[in-house]
């Protein structure tokens, strides 16, 4: 297949890529743009570790070809932090260790944020909802229940200067 | 911890003490070593090494053992 | 959601057991953290692997021509052209035991078995070019099943294994028979235990990078560096030092990534072959059909009773099916036999194990090592005897409980145990759900675990741990250890054990590990060695460089000799008078200058000695599971949880928490979700859809009571967490199935089908009573 220009807005940056128009999203972003933050655990859009935001909005960048989201605002956990200050959302896993491995962080973060975009005050169960399209094989998911909890709750809230 | 025996029986192919040096300790040294040696040695006894493991496999009880225990204080009693 | 208790905690340490983030925590939860699935080279080439479809067959040609001429394919590798042929095992001292070639010269053993592997510049054309490898086979007849294997007729898989039997292990004390004479009550059970896949989240990835000064760099995931570099010098024929091992950051281990798997193995032989770097990631499938497994077992065991629920004798005989390699399953045989007596005290014990090769995917060591197999027969047995008995089963389990100074004849002493808090807590927690809703019940489960194993069968002349700790001009501090982070925490551990007694802030110590290079040798994160072992060394180091700055400080104190000094929060004090003192960061500098310009060096190691056979401390723990079902579907919904655990003094408060969830959620899962069905060596379902894992919404709450106990042999009285707990919930679920219907399950894991089953034969046992 004829190989295509594409344009991807990842963190707020443009990207011209150029590349084959059946390259998944995830490959883009690891591959060509070589923001390896976004990981990949399955073939099969089973696992969630290549979650990201589109305009807000989570998707698993293994189900949507690069080409498709162009136009859209893509954030990857590269994105999340301003300046080198995390986001609550980060610092919320930080505390509550809601990571091991850490494999899964990037994916499982991004879904924790889209929901918290989507319902800023979710139930216990609207969390796990949330984030059951991701597996995590290390925490048992409860810690990752707690730091969304703590952000909801306003813990993270940043005091305006 | 546990009696220790008096006179040793040593295995008969290595030479080793196993554990209190009795000969039920020894014919559990030996299943549990299992190599090409010990089983021919056990063979030579007129046993057949893999029935004996199976048949402890397969069995309640301790057959097995007891059974090589006996020819190899037989065995030593030969020596 | 859920609720924390501690039950007699020590008193405060400055680090150990505060709220520490994990030292790794920024670079993982901000996407920086770079795993060998993320290492890129500069002209790194990819690597494919062709796979044996079939279980059992001998390799007769292989011709490759065909795919040497697509373009942009650099090179193709096979055992019997490219490699030593060395077979090897982590086994070492048994030479019998080392059976496995990574790349098989002449027989396939197993569906997914490695043939030819392939390195191509993009990955789709190295997949590409596996289409265009042409291999002849031999098929052979094939065996899947250990009962089957040890027939007369079976066919032979490995040369030399008669009846396929690969290893037998026997665990006795006592006078069996005797033992057996003094019970009013025996009972006999056959069990069936599952598989299970590791599913570590990071597939097995290498990248190799072999450079014309014959020496050979690899990125690998895996739970121990020092392993992979001794086991690879092996098959490789090269030395160890040339083998530089690194492991910045691991997706998950679960006790499959200490072995060599075909990502290493055929990425080396690649990049040496072609001397360009090459990177092999698995998929998700191969990851499932091609590493190794927790070890299926067919369990018979016998156990005898007084009528006031004394124990007195137990026999076990167990068949694993070891698939087609050795592997670690052999350490997993003797370790189900042990732990099939814990926790309790048996007057006497007999176990025999047999591991038996067959045509599947090998079995090897998984979080729980063989106990939660043990368990899953022994804890659901002992629930069944409780209610044959008419006695209470909490009851009946604390009277036969070890105890502080339990002697396990020839095997162990029992040092601390906290099983008997345990017992209360369990109990109150369960008093107080009063009446359940219907369809809904309890079921516990003992356990208990080992922190660390003592046996050397991989034959190495280093210690099992060790530890430099490095103390710089500005009072910062390099820890370096050759004990491997794969999410467990151990940086962050061993980093607060450093902090603890150095007298440091733990952001004042950077922890080096995961590269063979720069630090000492260590055995790894398997067997839960690294708090206990690792802590250990850790804890020697930096005493040893706290001598040195206490040295200094003393001989320019001025004090009498019988004044002690300590260094708590970066402040070098006399402990009578702490207010008297000095900035640690001074006392360093002029320690430094003192050393002629040295900085201070720390060394420490471990190595268990006279600890017995096993391992020299053991956790403790009772686990409660409320579950809920649904008679129509058969369906397991669980619904609360509370784990009673003794680990000692606890360092890493955060990590254990995350431990005993995680380890909650991994068990669970070998209770009632995660199948691996075969048919004819094929596994059924190798991906995440039909494979089925926790996920957030199966997830209850993961209570926990932490009855803290001092482990003499432990650093600071630490001792094992977090794989000891996949040891009880499988039974726990069984028993309040049992609670609830009066059904005895005795395959796990329970699906839903064999539910049902049993809830029909009891009814129709029940209208044949009317």
């Amino acid at each position: 297949m004829e190989k295509k220009v594409v344009v991807l807005n990842v963190n707020g940056i443009d990207y011209e890529l150029y590349i084959n128009p059946k390259t998944l999203l995830v490959e883009a972003i690891r591959d060509y743009i070589g923001l390896t933050g976004t990981k990949r655990g399955c073939d099969t859009v089973s696992c969630g570790a290549c979650t990201v935001l589109i305009n807000g909005m989570s998707i698993k960048s293994c189900s949507v070809l690069a080409v498709q989201a162009e136009g859209y605002k893509i954030t990857t956990i590269e994105g999340l932090e301003k300046n080198g200050k995390l986001a609550p959302i980060q610092e919320a896993f930080l505390d509550q260790g809601a990571y091991q491995c850490g494999f899964c962080a990037p994916g499982m973060i991004m879904s924790s944020q889209a929901l918290l975009n989507e319902n800023p005050n979710p139930t216990e169960w609207e969390i796990r909802e949330g984030i059951e399209g991701n597996i995590c094989r290390c925490t048992g998911y409860n810690s990752i229940v707690r730091a969304v909890q703590a952000v909801a709750s306003g813990k993270y809230t940043e005091v305006k200067s | 911890m546990s009696d220790q025996v008096n006179d040793p029986v040593l295995c008969p192919v290595c030479g080793k003490k196993a554990k209190t040096g009795s000969a039920i300790d020894c014919a559990r040294h030996i299943f549990g070593t299992g190599d090409k040696p010990h089983r021919d040695w056990v063979n030579a006894q007129g046993l057949s090494f893999i029935d004996l493991l199976i048949e402890q496999a397969t069995t309640p009880g301790n057959k097995s053992y007891q059974i090589l225990a006996e020819v190899i204080e037989k065995a030593r009693a030969k020596k | 959601m859920n609720k924390y208790t501690v039950i007699n905690p020590h008193e405060p340490f400055r680090v150990i057991n505060t709220h520490v983030r994990n030292i790794d925590g920024i670079a993982k939860v901000t996407g920086r953290a770079v795993y060998t699935f993320d290492v890129k080279l500069p002209g790194m080439l990819y690597g494919k692997i062709l796979r044996s479809p079939h279980p059992h067959a001998k390799i007769l040609k292989i011709d490759y021509s065909k795919a040497l001429e697509i373009p942009g394919v650099m090179g193709v590798v096979t055992g019997k052209e490219d490699t030593l042929g060395v077979k090897q095992g982590i086994w070492r001292r048994y030479k019998d035991l080392c059976d496995e070639q990574i790349l098989p010269v002449d027989k396939v053993r197993y569906i997914g078995e490695p043939v030819v592997a392939v390195a191509a510049i993009t990955e789709e054309i190295a997949e590409k070019a596996l289409d265009y490898i042409d291999v002849e086979y031999e098929v052979l007849p094939a065996v899947f099943e250990p009962m089957d294997a040890i027939k007369k007729d079976a066919p032979e898989i490995h040369e030399g294994f008669e009846r396929n039997i690969n290893v037998t292990r026997h665990i006795e004390w006592g006078d069996v028979e005797e033992a057996f004479e003094e019970a009013d009550y025996i009972r006999e059970d056959w069990f069936k235990c599952g598989g299970q896949a590791h599913m570590c989240m990071e597939t097995r990835c290498a990248v190799s990078s072999y450079t014309p000064d014959g020496k050979l760099t690899i990125y690998h995931s895996n739970q121990s560096p020092y392993y992979m570099q001794a086991l690879m010098a092996g098959v490789l024929g090269m030395r160890e030092g040339d083998i530089r091992i690194i492991s910045t950051y691991v997706g998950g281990g679960f006790g499959g990534k200490f072995e060599l798997d075909g990502a290493i193995f055929c990425s080396a032989v690649l990049s040496i072959k072609l001397k360009r770097p090459v990177k092999i990631v698995y998929t998700r499938e191969e990851d499932f059909i091609a590493t190794k497994r927790r070890t299926p077992m067919y369990y018979y065991t016998r156990t005898g009773v007084k009528k006031d629920g004394t124990f007195c004798a137990r026999e076990a005989k167990v068949f694993t099916n070891g698939g087609a390699y050795t592997g670690m399953g052999a350490t997993a045989l003797y370790l189900t036999g042990f732990f099939h007596s814990f926790p309790y005290k048996w007057k006497a014990y007999r176990y025999d194990g047999y591991r038996v090769y067959t045509n599947t995917l090998p079995s090897t060591s998984m979080r729980g090592f063989g106990a939660p197999q043990a368990m899953w027969c022994s804890e659901q047995q002992i629930e069944w005897i409780a209610a044959d008995l008419g006695l209470d089963p909490i009851e009946m389990r604390r009277k036969n409980a070890h105890e502080e100074g339990t002697i396990i004849p020839g095997q162990a002493t029992i040092a601390s145990c906290g099983i008997q808090q345990c017992f209360d807590e369990i109990k109150k927690w369960i008093d107080s759900k009063g009446q359940l809703p219907p369809n809904r019940a309890i079921g516990i489960s003992a356990c208990g675990f080992m922190s660390g194993g003592i046996f050397n069968w991989f034959d190495t002349p280093y210690s099992f741990s060790s530890a430099v700790v490095t103390v710089n001009q500005d009072g910062t501090v390099e820890l370096n250890v050759g004990a491997q982070e794969i999410g467990q925490g151990s940086n962050t551990t061993l980093a607060i054990i450093c902090a603890e007694t150095l007298g440091v802030k733990v952001e004042d110590v950077k922890v080096h590990s995961g590269d063979t290079d720069f630090n000492p040798a260590d055995l790894g994160a398997w067997g839960s060695r690294q708090t206990l072992m690792a802590g250990n060394a850790v804890k020697m180091a930096a005493e040893d460089a706290k001598r040195q700055i206490l040295e200094f400080a003393y001989a320019q104190s001025g004090l009498n000799i019988v004044y002690d000094l300590d260094i708590k929060d970066r402040w070098v004090h006399a402990i009578a008078r702490p207010e008297r003192g000095e900035d640690f960061v001074k006392v360093v500098r002029r320690a430094i200058r003192g050393k002629d310009g040295q900085r201070i060096v720390g060394r420490g190691y471990y190595t268990p000695h006279r600890k017995g056979m096993i391992s020299p401390a053991y956790s403790y723990m009772l686990q409660a599971v409320e579950i809920e079902v649904d008679e129509e579907t058969g369906k397991i919904r669980l619904c609360d949880s509370l784990t009673a655990h003794d680990c000692g003094q606890p360092i890493n408060h955060l990590g254990l928490i995350g431990q005993l969830e995680g380890a909650f959620s991994m068990a669970a899962g070998y209770g009632y979700l995660e199948y691996m069905p075969f048919e004819d060596g094929k596994l059924m379902n190798p991906n995440l859809v039909d494979y089925k894992v926790i996920r957030a919404t199966e997830m209850p709450p993961a209570n926990i009571a932490e009855v803290d106990t001092y482990e003499p042999e432990g650093p600071y009285g630490a001792k094992e967490a977090g794989e000891g707990l996949t040891n009880p919930t499988a039974a726990a679920i069984g028993n309040a199935l049992f609670r609830l219907f009066g059904i005895q399950i005795k395959e796990c894991p329970i699906r839903a089908e064999m539910i049902l089953k049993a809830l029909k034969e009891k009814r129709e046992k029940e209208q044949q009573g009317k």
